[in-house]
């Protein structure tokens, strides 16, 4: 590993581990560049994926290394979800041992803000998307 | 709570991620704080910056950290600030009081 990525790395680190604030990490889309102290630093990763095979894989193999790597709770989120979805999903999470955390409805606002490259709680203060996200927030904030 | 938010690009991770931390603000959590550690930053668009707030964003460089030799002689890779300084020294304050860090990149193309 090279000295900058070695260095940004423990910035990313000491500055999830160090602050005493609620935190929330956007990370590397692919957890190839996650260390191990990083991994260390946070209590719960989100492992979001979309309702289809290949994303569903990915999101199965992101669990199973994100465990590796010692974070304590490793929950999944569905996004982008129809009905048509649910059962094949519930299926899938309980074949590869993934808690399914929430799960995320297509929903117009969601694409609206994508589109326009804003918030979705800029588009709307609520949608079936943003009040399921607002659940899986609730549950996070109980659990502490 | 120190959360950290994956998925493959076009999933939805970023979104779900900065929309998660407003609606933790709104619900009365203070305080909370998002990192962008992406190499693709744009958390600060869904937590509600303009594009040119979020053009503006200063990354955390790597002279915010500092090295030392423990008592057992090992050396270790600290801050070189409080944490806090870091938030009041880079952070951007955004609409629903979430604050924002950005994280610096490393120059892939030939650098390291």
């Amino acid at each position: 590993m090279c000295g900058a990525h070695a260095a940004v790395r423990s910035l990313l680190t000491e500055m999830i581990a160090e602050n005493d604030r609620p935190t929330i990490v956007d990370i590397e889309a692919g957890l190839e560049h996650l260390s191990r102290g990083t991994a260390r630093s946070v209590d719960t990763m989100l492992v979001i994926f979309e309702p289809y095979f290949k994303s569903m894989e990915t999101g199965a193999r992101m669990t199973a290394l994100a465990r590796e790597l010692g974070i304590p709770r490793v929950l999944g989120v569905a996004n982008k979800v129809t009905p048509a979805d649910e059962k094949d999903l519930a299926a899938f999470c309980l074949s590869r041992d993934m808690e399914l955390a929430a799960t995320i409805p297509r929903d117009e606002v969601m694409a609206t803000a994508d589109r326009n490259g804003s918030g979705p709680l800029d588009v709307s203060s609520s949608s079936p998307a943003i009040d399921a996200i607002g659940k899986l927030a609730e549950r996070l904030k109980a659990d502490g | 709570m120190k959360i950290a938010i994956a998925g493959k690009g076009g999933s939805g991770k970023t979104t779900i991620g900065g929309t998660l931390a407003r609606l933790l603000a709104r619900g009365g959590l203070s305080d909370v704080l998002a990192i962008d550690a992406d190499s693709n930053p744009n958390l600060a668009l869904t937590l509600g910056l303009s594009r040119e707030a979020s053009q503006q964003l200063r990354p955390l460089t790597r002279d915010i950290l500092k090295r030392v030799t423990g008592e057992d002689g090992e050396q270790r890779t600290v801050l070189a600030k409080t944490p806090a300084a870091v938030v009041d020294e880079y952070g951007v304050r955004t609409p629903d009081g979430v604050m924002l860090l950005l994280m610096g990149r490393v120059e892939h193309a030939g650098a390291g």
